[in-house]
């Protein structure tokens, strides 16, 4: 089994090799099987590696690769760690990551770029992989890297339209911003515990530090900032929904198997370490209490279903933080993988949806697909189901166990207020996408032309959407038995399951029912300016511009005649005049040659002679 | 100065000498003879490998003064190895570059063996009476050899203007040293006086204006740039590889052996002559054309680096100062070598591929010879991986554990402006061929094999000092002068 685990990154990495440099040589009909083969490879070493460790003690397994590089105490290894979270992980990238590569196949089939869209993929997952299996931090940080540059590589992947370049940018420095904080984070862990190797590090700060230690909280903090970024919490959500300019499936990868899950991974990997800064905990509850209530609210007034999709997303990873923050470690794995499967899902209908409609985005000018696209249809009911957490989906049991965590947690009812809350808004804007889109008149023509590719995963993912939350991997043996959430008031229990419903009901009202219309709704005067707010994503790309990047345009502008570039033009310039009066001295005369000479001799006989 | 008697041993110690001096003979005598260039080349090549032989037995005879004017030691004996194997390369690179050009080739290789002679007393003279003639041998055997192809006025003129400075010279060189005498009753370097008085003072300035001259530090340097533009390529590489790598072995041997180099003003005279050499040097190189003009002035910047191993010598000792010279001067001497080896492959029989715009888009047209000039260049640059890189990074070590920071603020300067005129060559030659006119393989002269060899084995051994300087530092750090 450990000989197998290093080949579970290694082959979506020769597959992206094998593509870059088969460019041109492969036929094109090799390239999919290639692209999704070399990922449904992973996938089955994953199962038989999953198999034999859950069949024996989940005891941790390290394999050392080789040694990175060693620099004085720093010397990180090329090694891969293998436990029941990095399992977890594992079933999920690869899985779920197959199913997308293999709908990819039949969606991206016209595209002339496909090669290089299966090669970015294949990249993308290797480094997920790498940093799911990292055994350290600096290759932890290697597989953060990877993955960020797949993600601008894949987002900017229609390069000739400059509006998805931007996108693609705009999703690398927002992330970048986080990436830095948790390099910061790593220097401050090993400069205070000198070691970067994961276990000997939370074993180290164990011992180090004691609860509520500040240079503890720092390195949280640090880590959160890290984690907010890749993950799209506030205050670093605003690339997710700009990140749509994708091809589809890429949006599924991104927001299910791989990228935003990254940094809930980071900090259930950490948790140790969080445990010791108990207010750093508590803000990661805050920040997903806050986030998922604010995407809710912007999920709720978009048209573009992408769009509704990606504050979704970002909601959804806002429930994550909160199972994290309130130490539910278990729950926010199990949310993080019954979402990947019903994000998945939802995305792969999308796109379904967009295939057959002739790149239509906007859920207004849809209506009443219903009978027309019955695939895309199903795949919505059932991950719209899973996602506003109706019982017995594979959404409802993960979920559940956030909320009640979040009651019995330190924060309280509060934070379960407003899980409850988002509930509600979930319920709410998945409702009002299944009923303007799927329900009402059909207003235009739509022809449903799936191949075989494309349907196949969509049904896998159906039945993962609802049965997934009977299937998961123990992870007591990671976050110890502690983990385990007493149970609160059934009251408690009964409220958190009908939330939902309030939400379906409300949506009913206003969009399948048309009791009330939101129109009139959206003209009030206290309508139009939340409308307004909560479509841009409460106004945050505005306040950045003018915070961050219209200043920076400025001085760039002021600058254009660089006061540093005088220096360096300077020098330039000095040597060029030195240039001028060393030339001037070769004359070429021989008498001249000579008293140059003699000079210079006497010159330094006086400086001998005065020193 | 005890007069030594000469035994078995001092023979067998100066056995490299007395194979180079044997084989000029043999030279000499056989085209008096015989004119046949082949036979010249193979009996110089001949002669030169046996004194590579003999350097064996002669390293087994240990540190050994002979006759009070030499010293063979494991320091003496590598610049004398390091000079034959630069005279081979050179012998292999004039061969083909004298076919065409001179009628009667043959007299080249007896210069050549003479200016070596001369190199290697040099390398190992402790004593001013062996230290002038070694310096006079080379020179006069440079004379003819700069000038050697007389149908270009040019090598003429630079072979006047060598004889005439070179001569003012070494009257400065000798009256310094009558002036030392004059104070210290001994013509050995040892030789102490009771007080600094300012006539010593004075001798031992003179003495280094001579040597200086020799170096072509700032202000002496003038006439560098004619005499490497007007030389024939391979005398060039002569000139600039042995003529001043003898001179600098015996400067250091000097500085280490002689108390009144150890003088407080010596360090001030040096130290200005290496500052100023440093700059001139590269500012001079900057926007030059002629790319033999460049390496001239380039060599003025080498020499000023190098200089800096001499003066940190009373600060970081003998054995590291020697080490560093020791390694920087082969990897200049292989280096140099190699750019003016590809100068000689390019040369067309009517003139010499001595203009930067001579290499334009060399890369496409002959990629081989194009990598081994921008290895060359890189490594004069002190590019890592390269010979160059080490050097460098030697000379840095050494001036900063003797605390020369202003020099070595001039040293990172100069190292700063020549990265810009290495590259610039580089550039060139990358250039695509139709921006400027390369003279292309028709026009160039026949490689052959030795020449190829030649260049090849160069190359190689820029690379592997580069890579593995360890074989080399080992070699030096147990062979030191001590």
């Amino acid at each position: 089994m450990q000989g197998l685990l290093p080949l579970i990154p290694l082959c979506p990495l020769l597959g992206c090799l094998a593509l870059i440099f088969g460019q041109g040589l492969m036929p094109r009909r090799a390239v999919p099987w290639v692209g999704a083969g070399s990922v449904g490879l992973a996938a089955l070493l994953t199962g038989m590696v999953g198999g034999q460790f859950l069949g024996g003690s989940l005891e941790p397994v390290t394999v050392t690769l080789w040694t990175w590089l060693r620099s004085g105490e720093l010397g990180p290894d090329f090694a891969l760690y293998l436990d029941a979270l990095s399992l977890s992980m594992l079933f999920i990238v690869t899985g779920v990551g197959f199913l997308i590569h293999v709908y990819s196949a039949g969606f991206m089939a016209d595209d002339p770029g496909s090669a290089r869209f299966f090669a970015y993929m294949n990249l993308f997952v290797a480094a997920m992989l790498i940093l799911v299996l990292a055994d350290n931090l600096v290759l932890l940080y290697l597989g953060w890297e990877g993955v960020g540059l797949c993600s601008y590589l894949l987002i900017g992947f229609w390069y000739q339209e400059p509006a998805n370049g931007a996108a693609a940018r705009k999703a690398f420095v927002t992330t970048r911003v986080g990436d830095t904080a948790l390099a910061l984070g790593l220097f401050l862990l090993f400069t205070e515990l000198r070691t970067l190797d994961i276990q000997p590090l939370m074993e180290a700060a164990l011992n180090h530090w004691t609860s509520g230690d500040p240079t503890a909280s720092l390195a949280a903090l640090l880590l959160l900032g890290g984690a907010v970024g890749k993950s799209a919490q506030l205050p670093l959500q605003t690339w997710l929904p700009d990140a749509m300019a994708g091809p589809t499936p890429i949006s599924a990868l991104i927001h299910a198997a791989t990228m935003v899950t990254a940094g809930v991974y980071l900090i259930a990997r950490m948790h140790s370490l969080f445990e010791l800064a108990p207010d750093v905990l508590l803000l990661v509850a805050v920040v997903g209490s806050v986030t998922l209530l604010m995407a809710g609210f912007s999920a709720l007034t978009q048209t573009d279903i992408k769009r509704i999709l990606a504050y979704s997303t970002i909601s959804q990873i806002g429930y994550m933080f909160l199972a994290l923050g309130v130490g539910a470690w278990p729950a926010a794995v199990f949310h993080l993988m019954t979402h990947a499967y019903f994000k998945a899902l939802l995305f792969l209908g999308a796109g379904a949806v967009i295939h057959s409609y002739h790149h239509e985005h906007d859920i207004f000018r849809m209506g009443g697909l219903r009978q027309r696209l019955p695939v895309a249809f199903w795949s919505f009911v059932f991950g719209s189901a899973a996602l506003m957490a109706l019982p017995f989906t594979s959404g409802y049991y993960s979920k559940h166990e956030i909320l009640l965590a979040a009651y019995a947690g330190r924060g309280g009812a509060w934070l379960w207020a407003g899980g409850l809350f988002g509930a509600m808004l979930t319920g709410l804007y998945s409702a009002r996408l299944l009923f303007v889109a799927f329900f009402g008149r059909a207003n235009t023509h739509a022809s449903e032309q799936l191949g075989l590719s494309m349907k196949l995963p969509l049904f896998v993912l159906c039945g993962l959407s609802l049965l997934g939350g009977f299937w998961v991997i123990p992870l007591a043996s990671v976050f110890g038995e502690t983990a385990v959430v007493p149970h609160p008031p059934d009251g408690i229990g009964l409220i958190s399951t009908f939330a939902p419903l309030v939400g379906i009901a409300i949506a009913a009202a206003f969009y399948w029912q048309r009791l009330y219309s939101s129109d009139n709704l959206m003209a009030s005067s206290l309508g139009q300016p939340l409308y307004r707010l909560w479509f841009s994503g409460w106004g945050f790309d505005w306040l950045y511009a003018r915070a961050f990047v219209e200043p920076f345009k400025w001085f760039a502008r002021i600058n254009q005649r660089d006061g540093i570039d005088g220096v360096y033009r300077g020098i330039a310039a000095l040597a060029r005049a030195g240039h001028a009066q060393a030339s001037a001295a070769q004359n070429g005369r021989l008498r001249w040659y000579v008293a140059s000479l003699v000079s210079g001799a006497v010159l330094v006989v006086a400086l001998g002679a005065w020193w | 100065m005890s007069a030594a008697a000469i035994g078995s041993a001092e023979l067998t110690a100066l056995l490299p000498i007395v194979t180079l001096g044997t084989t000029a003979v043999v030279v000499l005598l056989w085209i008096a003879f015989r004119r046949n260039h082949a036979e010249a080349v193979w009996l110089t090549l001949g002669g030169l490998s046996a004194t590579l032989l003999a350097l064996a037995p002669a390293a087994g005879t240990g540190p050994r003064d002979v006759t009070g004017l030499l010293r063979i030691d494991g320091y003496a004996l590598f610049f004398i190895a390091l000079f034959c194997l630069a005279a081979i390369i050179v012998v292999l690179l004039a061969r083909d570059y004298l076919r065409e050009r001179a009628e009667q080739p043959e007299e080249f290789y007896l210069l050549l063996l003479t200016s070596l002679l001369g190199a290697s007393v040099l390398a190992a003279s402790t004593h001013f009476a062996s230290f002038f003639l070694g310096l006079e041998t080379l020179s006069i055997s440079l004379f003819p050899l700069i000038a050697y192809a007389t149908r270009d006025a040019r090598a003429l003129e630079a072979a006047t203007k060598y004889l005439v400075l070179s001569g003012v010279a070494s009257g400065f060189l000798l009256f310094g040293m009558a002036l030392v005498y004059a104070e210290t009753g001994s013509l050995a370097f040892g030789g102490t006086a009771p007080a600094a008085t300012a006539v010593l003072q004075a001798g031992a300035v003179l003495i280094l204006v001579g040597v200086g001259f020799k170096l072509s530090f700032f202000p002496f340097h003038l006439w560098t740039a004619d005499v490497y533009q007007g030389a024939p390529a391979p005398v060039t590489a002569l000139l600039a590889t042995v003529s001043k790598g003898a001179v600098f072995a015996v400067l250091l041997r000097y500085g280490v052996d002689a108390p009144l180099a150890r003088l407080p003003m010596s360090e001030t005279v040096l130290g200005t002559l290496a500052g100023a050499s440093m700059l001139i040097g590269n500012l001079a190189a900057l926007a030059q054309h002629n790319l033999k003009r460049l390496l001239a002035y380039s060599s003025i910047a080498h020499m000023g680096y190098l200089l800096l191993a001499v003066i940190a010598m009373q600060r970081i000792g003998p054995a590291l100062a020697a080490e560093t010279l020791g390694f920087y001067l082969a990897a200049y001497t292989l280096t140099t070598l190699a750019a003016f080896g590809v100068m000689t492959a390019m040369s067309p029989a009517d003139r010499e591929a001595e203009e930067i715009g001579d290499y334009a888009g060399l890369f496409w047209t002959r990629p081989a010879i194009a990598l081994l000039l921008t290895l060359s260049l890189l490594s004069l640059a002190g590019i890592p991986l390269t010979a160059g890189f080490i050097g460098k990074f030697y000379l840095f070590i050494a001036a900063s554990h003797a605390a020369l920071w202003p020099l070595l603020g001039l040293f990172v300067v100069g190292s700063g402006l020549g990265l810009y005129y290495y590259l610039r060559v580089i550039f060139r030659m990358a250039a695509s061929v139709g921006e400027g006119t390369a003279p292309g393989p028709s026009g160039a002269l026949q490689v052959s094999l030795g020449t190829e060899a030649a260049l090849a084995f160069l190359g190689l051994s820029i690379a592997v000092l580069g890579l593995l300087p360890a074989s080399l530092i080992d070699f030096l750090a147990a062979e030191a002068l001590r």
